[in-house]
C-alpha cells in the first residue's frame, strides 16, 4: 500500500546493549556502520605485533564510522566496549533509507563536505605547482653556471622541495634542455644537468607569469625602433651619465626614432637607471635582460 | 530570489547564516587572496555557504551573478525544521562532518606551511649567494617562492613572521614597496636549509645537529674566544687546552673535558688540534685548538632554533 509517507520506507537504526569486552566493531569485519554511543564507554584499540593499546576513549554522544561509511574511508581500529554500555548501530541500508527521505539540498551539503574533506586530505599527498616547467625553471636558474650536477641528486631535492612527482620531473628537464636552457649529459644513475646561462631561465619564468596573466611580456611587445634603441645603449659605456635632453640628442645623432614619449617609455623598461644632479646612465642588468630575452625569443616561446 | 548578470550576491568577509543553491545561470566566486587566479564557476546544482549555514561563516567568497541567475536561499531556520523531523544521530553526523572538514583545513594550512619552509630557504639561500647582500627585497622573495612551489604571499608573511619570532631575520621597511628580509648572520639559512634538506632525504638527523655535551663545549669554547680579546686570525680563533679544562669546569656543570668529550667535534671538523689527536691519549697531550669562529657561532644558532622550528610554524 502507497501511504506516500517516505518515513514508513526508513530502516531503523539497531540499539543494543553490551557488556564490557564486548567487540562492537572489528576492522577485519568488512562492515561499514555508524556507531553511536548512546551510555557508557567505548575504547578504538589498535593491535601492533600483539600488543593492545588504546587509540582513544568514546564517551556517551561519540560516534565513530562517518568517513567509513559514507566515504568507504578503511576504519582500521576495533572498537570494544570498556564497560556495559548502550550503542546505536546505522547499518548501510539504514542510512541510505535514511538519506533518501532528506531535501535535496541537505544531501549535497553532506556531498560537499565530505568531497571537500577528501580533496583536502588528498592535496596533502600532492604537489601544489600547477606550472612544474615553471617550478624547474625558478630552481635551476639557482644553479652555479656550468657546474654539472647528478640529475638524480637534483630530482630529489626538487621533489622534496615542490612534491612533484620524479617522472613529471624526469620530462621537464628534458623541455628545458630542449630549450637549450640546459645540459643534459649522460643517461640513467650517470646522467648530469648544467645550466648554460641561468638568467635565460630566470627570464623563462618572468615569461610564464606574464602568461599565465594573460598579459603582454614587455621584451616581446618592443617595436623595431625600440629594438634598435636598446641595441645603441647596450654598445654604450655603462658609467656614461647625462641627463635626459643630452641621452634624447645622443639618439637623435645616431639617427635614431626618439621623441619625449620614446624617453619615457625606456624608463618604465627600466633600461636607465637615475644618477647624481639629474643624470641617468645605462642600466646594464636591464640591458642584458632585454637583449637576452630578445635574443632567446624562440626558446623562450619553445617554438623551436 | 533573482539575480541579474553582474550583480553581487555577497561579498567576502560578510557575515551569513544561509546557504546558496543555484537553480539555473552561473555564479562567480572569488577571494581577495587568490586575486588574478581562475574563478571559480558554480552552475546549475551547485551549492554555496554550507559553513555559513551551519556555523554561521562569515561568507569566504564574494559571489557574482555571471549571467541571470535563480538562486534559492535555505535559512537556519530550515535547516532546524529539517533536523527536527530525522533522528538525533543526522545532527550528530553533520557536526562530525563539519569538525572533520575543520580538522582537515588545519591539517593542509600546517602541512603548507611546512612544505613552502625549505623553499623559501632555498631561495633565500641562493639569493645570498648570488649577490652577497645581507638581505632581499620582500617583493622578489615572494615573486620567487610562488614561482618555485605556488606558496601565496600570505602563507610566505607567515613563515617569515616565525622565522623572525625566533631571532632568525628580521622583516625590515615600513611600506609594502620597500619592505625587504635581512639576515644577521649570511650562513645560518643556508645552514638551516642544509640541516632540513638532510633530515629529509636520508631521514636521519643531520651532522649540524649537535648533541647537548657538544653544544656545551663549543659555547664553552666561544665564552673563551670572546673574553680572550685575542684578534681572529684567518677567521680561527685558538684556546689553549687548559683555558677550556678551566673553564669548562666552571661553566659545564661538573662535566669532565677529556679526549673523548673533544672527539667527536674533531672528527666533524670543528675543532682542529694543534697535533695529532689520539681519543686515548689524555686530552694535555693536544695544546691548543683552533676553529672557525663564525661557523660554531652559526651552528650554535641552528642548534638552538632547530628544535623549536617545527613548534614556532604550527
Amino acid at each position: 500500500m502507497i501511504t506516500g509517507d517516505s518515513r514508513q520506507q526508513v530502516i531503523p537504526p539497531t540499539r543494543s546493549h553490551v557488556k564490557a569486552g564486548f567487540v562492537v566493531y572489528s576492522p577485519d569485519s568488512g562492515e561499514r556502520n555508524i556507531i553511536i554511543l548512546d551510555e557508557g564507554e567505548l575504547a578504538a584499540v589498535e593491535r601492533t605485533n600483539g600488543i593492545k593499546s588504546t587509540v582513544f576513549k568514546m564517551h556517551p554522544g561519540d560516534l565513530v564510522g562517518v568517513a567509513a561509511l559514507l566515504e568507504h574511508e578503511n576504519f582500521r581500529y576495533a572498537i570494544e566496549a570498556t564497560e556495559e554500555s548502550t550503542i546505536t548501530v546505522v547499518t548501510e541500508e539504514c542510512m541510505e533509507s535514511e538519506l533518501k527521505t532528506l531535501p535535496v539540498w541537505m544531501l549535497a551539503v553532506i556531498r560537499s563536505l565530505s568531497s571537500k574533506t577528501r580533496k583536502l586530505k588528498d592535496a596533502l599527498h600532492h604537489t601544489r605547482c600547477e606550472n612544474t616547467l615553471k617550478s624547474l625553471a625558478e630552481y635551476c636558474s639557482h644553479l652555479e653556471a656550468k657546474k654539472k650536477y647528478p640529475l638524480k641528486d637534483l630530482v630529489r631535492e626538487f621533489h622534496w622541495l615542490t612534491r612533484i612527482p620524479s617522472s613529471v620531473i624526469g620530462e621537464e628537464f628534458k623541455a628545458l634542455a630542449r630549450r637549450k636552457f640546459l645540459v643534459l649529459e649522460g643517461n640513467g644513475e650517470d646522467a648530469t644537468v648544467y645550466t648554460v646561462n641561468p638568467l635565460l631561465l630566470q627570464i623563462f619564468v618572468d615569461y610564464q607569469n606574464a602568461t599565465e596573466r594573460n598579459v603582454n611580456w614587455e621584451p616581446f611587445t618592443l617595436s623595431l625602433a625600440q629594438k634598435r634603441l636598446l641595441v645603441k645603449i647596450s654598445s654604450v659605456d655603462q658609467s656614461m651619465s647625462m641627463d635626459a635632453p643630452a641621452w634624447i640628442g645622443f639618439f637623435k645623432e645616431a639617427k635614431l626614432q626618439i621623441d619625449v614619449t620614446e624617453w619615457i617609455r625606456m624608463q618604465q623598461f627600466g633600461w636607465f637607471k637615475a644618477s647624481r644632479g639629474n643624470t641617468f646612465s645605462p642600466n646594464t642588468d636591464k640591458i642584458k635582460y632585454y637583449l637576452a630575452a630578445l635574443r632567446y625569443e624562440t626558446n623562450i616561446r619553445g617554438v623551436l | 530570489m533573482r539575480i541579474a548578470t553582474g550583480e553581487y550576491v555577497c561579498l567576502e568577509g560578510d557575515k551569513a547564516n544561509t546557504l546558496f543553491i543555484v537553480k539555473s545561470g552561473m555564479l562567480v566566486g572569488s577571494t581577495k587572496a587568490d586575486a588574478g587566479a581562475p574563478l571559480q564557476n558554480f552552475g546549475p546544482g551547485s551549492i554555496v555557504g554550507e559553513f555559513s549555514l551551519l556555523e554561521s561563516e562569515p561568507r569566504d567568497l564574494t559571489l557574482r551573478a555571471a549571467e541571470d541567475t535563480e538562486i534559492q536561499v535555505i535559512e537556519q531556520s530550515t535547516l532546524q525544521s529539517t533536523l527536527d523531523k530525522h533522528p538525533g544521530w543526522l545532527k550528530s553526523i553533520l557536526t562530525f562532518l563539519t569538525a572533520r572538514n575543520r580538522i582537515a583545513q588545519e591539517n593542509k594550512r600546517k602541512n603548507d606551511l611546512i612544505q613552502a619552509l625549505p623553499s623559501l630557504l632555498y631561495v633565500f639561500s641562493a639569493h645570498l649567494k648570488e649577490t652577497g647582500a645581507d638581505s632581499i627585497p620582500l617583493s622578489l622573495l615572494h615573486k620567487k617562492i610562488l614561482a618555485l612551489n605556488n606558496t601565496p604571499d600570505e602563507e610566505t608573511d607567515n613563515l617569515l613572521a616565525s622565522l623572525e619570532s625566533l631571532g632568525l631575520l628580521k622583516v625590515c621597511g615600513a611600506n609594502d614597496s620597500d619592505k625587504s628580509v635581512k639576515v644577521e648572520s649570511l650562513q645560518i639559512i643556508p645552514l638551516l636549509y642544509e640541516t632540513l634538506q638532510y633530515r629529509a632525504l636520508n631521514q636521519k638527523v643531520s651532522p649540524n645537529i649537535l648533541s647537548m655535551t657538544e653544544q656545551m663545549v663549543l659555547t664553552t669554547f666561544v665564552k673563551i674566544a670572546r673574553e680572550s680579546n685575542v684578534p681572529l686570525q684567518n677567521g680561527l680563533c685558538t684556546i689553549t687546552t687548559e683555558q677550556l679544562k678551566a673553564e669548562a669546569k666552571k661553566s659545564m656543570h661538573g662535566l669532565t673535558l677529556t679526549s673523548r668529550t673533544i672527539a667527536p667535534l674533531v672528527e666533524k671538523n670543528l675543532l682542529e688540534p694543534s697535533s695529532s689527536f689520539d681519543i686515548h691519549a689524555p686530552l694535555e697531550s693536544v695544546s691548543f685548538f683552533f676553529a672557525d669562529f663564525e661557523k660554531i657561532l652559526d651552528l650554535l644558532e641552528l642548534n638552538r632554533i632547530f628544535p623549536l622550528l617545527d613548534k614556532s610554524l604550527v
